[in-house]
């Protein structure tokens, strides 16, 4: 017994201590080191968040340049299949140019639900946005952060908390800052919670990332059902997000109710941050 | 010059498996899939655990730590996490090593059921108690559980591969 631990413990110190093969550093001065960093990253020293700044900005771009090669494959891929499905998507299309014909009837009639809605949200009719158009550098995904990295940052004015707009849609907010590039939350990460609003009947609630691909309602009113009509909104009620930006459709999935989002998170190229909210004039 | 060629083709050779690990640390690559739901390993761990175990003079612990240092960047992690989690998969290498005299895929195999439960606890430990992230476990153990399921097949790939560039398997 003594000696199978005599053992244990020998090959434990052999690990920890010997360098051999080549090896500059032991494993226990390398784990040493990566305690005192962990611990001060963790300081919040101010020195400490600017040399990571550095850090992350010269690790993001070099993240982005070797990241082409996988890009540029992503979208080789994509323009041989959209040029090899050609045939389908023309069909695609005229069947769309039927609906869109059987829809125009129903034109008057949404455009007094859009009036409602706007009424109900306090949309762009009040306000308009001051963005900044930024690319993404790179995502990746892990199971602890949905999140993508843009090439804008101090430098042009972003700050903690902004929201994120691709496409005219919400799709996060800004959750970190250096001065080249930024962070942003995705709405499906574990980590967001939103305040939103539903149309038509302007309920409140929030929307909850949970890791996958379509973030869930949560704090909904009782009894409440979705349908094609339940868009959402952002609400505003934070104080920090802009009222009245679309995110996305609910609708029910394995009894929870869930947002289709307007713009898919793994698909999103460009994005648009607001700076700031103005009042259009001659509104009140 | 003939000598000169064959040795930097060696050189570049031992090479591959650190520039690797290097460039998924880096790059975009994925091995997290939202089509799949619950698919995602981390392919790291296999690189780290494999390559110190069967010869470390490929893959130096400082280039251990530095991959954990850009994993973190990348992520968006507090700094130090994936170096903590990183080391401890090659500290359990590095025992089974100096503890076995033949190693063989079964060995290594369930032996590394220990680096990756080590690891992602490390993790997982160092996130829900120091950050305000929130993390699921269920998630978590999926990566851990696809990461083992995946050895054998990563095993069989290096094993080619050590096999072409000749290497002798570390003593």
């Amino acid at each position: 017994m003594a000696t199978s631990r005599d053992d244990f413990g020998i090959a434990i110190r052999s690990a920890l201590l010997q360098r051999g093969a080549r090896q500059k550093f032991s494993l226990f001065v390398l784990i040493l080191i990566s305690i005192c960093i962990f611990a001060l990253d963790n300081t919040q020293l101010k020195a400490v968040k600017s040399l990571r700044s550095l850090l992350n900005d010269g690790i993001y771009r070099l993240s982005a340049i070797s990241s082409s090669p996988i890009k540029f494959t992503t979208a080789s891929k994509d323009f041989f299949v959209r040029h090899v499905s050609i045939y389908e998507e023309n069909e695609k299309l005229k069947g769309e140019i039927e609906e869109l014909r059987r829809q125009e009837l129903d034109n008057s009639y949404l455009q007094t639900q859009n009036k409602q809605l706007n009424a109900v949200v306090k949309l762009n009719e009040e306000f308009d946005f001051t963005t900044v158009s930024a690319k993404i550098m790179f995502d990746k995904n892990s199971p602890y952060l949905n999140s993508v990295v843009i090439n804008k940052g101090t430098n042009s004015n972003i700050k903690l908390g902004l929201p994120v707009l691709s496409k005219g849609h919400l799709v996060g907010r800004i959750v970190e800052v250096n001065y080249i590039s930024s962070r942003i939350l995705l709405l499906n990460d574990l980590n967001s919670k939103i305040p939103v609003v539903i149309s038509p009947n302007g309920d409140q609630a929030i929307l909850s990332g949970i890791g996958k691909i379509n973030p869930s309602l949560d704090y909904l009113p009782e009894n409440f059902y979705p349908d094609d009509k339940n868009l959402v909104y952002t609400s505003g009620k934070d104080g920090i997000l802009v009222p009245g930006i679309s995110i996305g459709k609910a609708f029910m999935e394995n009894n929870r109710i869930k947002v289709k989002l307007f713009t898919d998170p793994t698909q999103i190229f460009l994005v648009n941050v607001v700076l700031s909210k103005s009042r259009k004039p001659g509104k009140m | 010059m003939a000598i000169n060629i064959k040795s930097f083709k060696e050189g570049f050779l031992r090479l591959a498996p650190l520039v690797l690990l290097i460039y998924i640390c880096i790059s975009e690559f994925h091995t997290q899939f939202y089509f799949w739901d619950i698919f995602s390993f981390n392919l790291q761990f296999i690189i780290i655990y494999y390559w110190v175990l069967r010869d470390p003079s490929i893959l130096g612990y400082g280039f251990v730590f530095i991959c954990g240092m850009i994993n973190d960047v990348v992520l968006s992690l507090p700094l130090g996490t994936s170096p903590l989690s990183y080391l401890f998969v090659s500290l359990v290498a590095a025992y089974v090593r100096n503890a076995t005299v033949r190693s063989t895929i079964f060995t290594d195999w369930f032996t590394f059921v220990v680096a990756i439960l080590g690891g992602n606890l490390i993790t997982y430990f160092l996130i829900k108690n120091f950050t305000i992230l929130e993390t699921e476990y269920v998630s978590v153990f999926y990566d851990s559980l696809f990461t083992f399921i995946l050895y054998p097949f990563f095993w069989g790939i290096f094993e080619l591969y050590k096999k072409i560039i000749s290497l002798r398997t570390y003593d």
